[in-house]
């Protein structure tokens, strides 16, 4: 094979990569605070694409598709600053035992609600808005302007994320929660409220990935399932509860299935990354960055 | 008072269930084909929800594979039937051989780490093995579905409705058996504190892998039967959607009981197909019904009904022992096991 050929299965998967890693950063986000999976990730990415569509089929209109992005993704961070507080706060008030257990099994019907919903409200139907840009030239490779919209976009969100998390206040105490909830309480953090922002932010990128996507995968009642099981493949692959692993994990993930559908066979382009997720579990369990912590 | 006694009560229960397993066995007479076709899907329902409570419940290991687990069981059977051209009984018992070493090795990898892990590649296990059902159609005719031998040609439900009542029976009186015995001690220690567990002696690793890979194997089991009931597999039932099933019939049943996934599995099947016609709206209403049921009652129904029975005893019992005086025991409450 071609080296030009190589670098563009390269670049595609890089790519491809950094839009997984808005799903896992999500995912990773909210486990490093709250403890959880957040399992109707990508019911939350689904939600995230129907108000998309809907913001600029009804109102914004195909030129403004900028504008819709952050009020989808805001939409969808309110709908999980709503779902925190009245499922998800019980929690850490004492009443419940068994929090994993609990979380999953409510995020799980969670999956099954939204899923449902969609279909009920709008049918089994695929939508999609139309392309976000004229399709660019990134050096050897030409790419889709919706895929490069994507691309771009979900660099700035954890460039953004990066920022807020290192060098603000507000990042400070999402730290301090994500090491020791007690002893961030010590210390004045209201841990209700930083528990909801982080689902919220958690959620809303999930969202943002999905708003981003909508011309280019669809907006459809299930097109949430594989790119959950992608962000979870990613946070195994690149450490569970940590953030450097989640971006690194997600680029390899893409260049995983990149490569594999070019050297293997493209059709099983999705299964490449349970093969990953397989061989870091055997070789390296606690996943590229992974934390050593204490069972609870 | 006699039924008090321990042993007494045992008997007591197993003329109960006896009783009950003979009732159900006559059902078929009183029905018609559809109506017991409901049954029997309710049947197939019952022996993966509690083989998965086996896991979710008693042992504290989420598998969201357990569907996939059901349907690559199926499929082995099936393919050994229809290539090979294996009898039936023996596909399915290949099936069940297929998916408990699966399990076990799926378990070898993932069960060292925090359960989690298990819950994490299992789904992703479960997503990777639909799109290679789906694609492989060479073998499996992917979407199209695998049209697959009957257990009894030209019957109508109600032999298969035996055969699913036999099934469920064997598994629910398995599973009680192991949850006496002392491996089901150890599960439930295991679930309970897994570090206090391994420090008073439980090889963890061990009897979790063993855990997963007998309920994965039940699924795998009763997955090929059920195959051969219905006569054609498709990686549809590998959906996330049947997953969800399972754990809805679970937790609205009432996890860490016996009696709940029974419950659970048979009330699910039945509304779901009384309520056919309003078509997903079912699925937000279960959906719904499970969050109300973590949030507000987690006992479940199973939980909700020992609870009616215990009040009602207890009134019966007052009237009975106001005369002589005698106090009431406390209520039991909803218990562990």
């Amino acid at each position: 094979m071609d080296s030009t050929l190589l670098a563009q299965y390269v670049l595609a998967g890089l790519v491809i990569g950094a839009i997984y890693c808005l799903m896992a950063v999500g995912i990773t986000f909210i486990y490093s605070v709250m403890r959880m999976i957040n399992w109707a990730m990508g019911e939350f990415y689904m939600i995230g694409g129907y108000l998309q569509y809907l913001l600029i089929e009804s109102w914004l209109g195909p030129q403004r598709w900028y504008l819709a992005v952050p009020l989808a993704a805001g939409g969808v961070a309110l709908l999980g600053m709503a779902v925190q507080i009245v499922l998800l706060r019980p929690m850490f008030t004492g009443s419940l035992e068994r929090l994993d257990e609990y979380a999953t099994i409510v995020t799980i019907a969670l999956t099954v609600l939204f899923r449902n919903l969609a279909i009920v409200i709008f049918g089994p139907y695929q939508f999609s808005p139309p392309d976000y840009a004229a399709p660019v030239q990134l050096g050897p490779l030409p790419l889709n302007g919706s895929r490069f919209v994507a691309f771009a976009g979900a660099v700035v969100l954890l460039g953004l994320l990066a920022f807020v998390v290192r060098r603000t206040w507000f990042g400070l105490a999402l730290r301090g929660v994500a090491q020791n909830r007690l002893g961030a309480v010590t210390a004045g953090v209201d841990l209700g409220r930083i528990d909801m922002l982080a689902f919220g932010i958690g959620v809303g990128l999930a969202g943002a990935a999905g708003a981003l996507l909508a011309p280019v995968l669809l907006v459809y009642p299930e097109s949430g399932a594989l790119s959950t099981v992608k962000g979870f493949e990613i946070i195994v692959i690149g450490g569970l509860g940590s953030l450097p692993g989640s971006i690194v994990g997600g680029l390899l993930l893409g260049l995983v299935e990149s490569l594999g559908s070019v050297l293997l066979s493209p059709s099983f382009r999705d299964v490449y990354g349970f093969g990953a997720l397989l061989l870091i579990l055997a070789l390296r369990p606690t996943g590229l960055w992974g934390e050593r912590a204490r069972e609870a | 008072m006699t039924a008090d006694r321990p042993a007494a009560r045992t008997r007591l229960r197993l003329a109960a269930a006896a009783a009950g397993l003979i009732a159900a066995a006559l059902l078929p007479l009183a029905l018609g084909a559809y109506h017991v076709h409901v049954l029997t899907v309710a049947l197939y329902y019952v022996v993966l929800a509690s083989s998965w409570n086996l896991l979710a419940g008693y042992t504290g290991l989420f598998s969201l594979a357990h569907h996939v687990f059901a349907g690559l069981g199926g499929y082995t059977s099936a393919l050994l039937v229809l290539d090979a051209g294996w009898p039936i009984p023996a596909g399915v018992l290949a099936g069940g051989i297929f998916a408990c070493a699966l399990g076990f090795a799926l378990g070898s990898v993932t069960l060292r780490l925090r359960t989690l892990y298990l819950a994490l590649a299992t789904w992703a296990f479960a997503e990777s093995t639909r799109v290679v059902v789906s694609m492989e159609y060479g073998v499996t005719r992917g979407d199209l579905g695998l049209a697959v031998p009957k257990l009894f040609p030209g019957a109508g439900p109600a032999p298969y409705y035996e055969v699913f009542l036999g099934c469920a029976a064997a598994a629910v009186a398995a599973l009680l058996w192991l949850l006496r015995s002392p491996i089901g001690y150890r599960l439930r220690a295991i679930r309970d504190d897994e570090g206090a567990a391994r420090a008073a002696g439980v090889n963890t690793v061990r009897w979790k892998r063993f855990a997963f890979a007998v309920a994965s194997g039940a699924a795998g089991a009763i997955g090929a039967v059920y195959g051969h009931y219905i006569g054609l597999l498709s990686p549809v039932a590998m959906k996330f959607d049947e997953m969800a099933l399972i754990i809805i019939m679970v937790i609205l049943g009432g996890q860490r009981t016996i009696a709940g996934p029974i419950i659970g599995a048979v009330t699910v099947e039945v509304v779901s197909e009384a309520l056919r016609a309003y078509g997903q709206i079912r699925m937000v209403m279960f959906a719904l019904v499970v969050l109300a049921v973590m949030r507000l009652y987690p006992p479940g129904l199973a939980g909700l009904l020992r609870a009616l029975a215990t009040r009602a005893a207890r009134t019966a019992g007052v009237a009975r022992s106001a005369g002589a005086g005698r106090g009431v025991a406390p209520p039991t409450t909803n218990s562990a096991s």
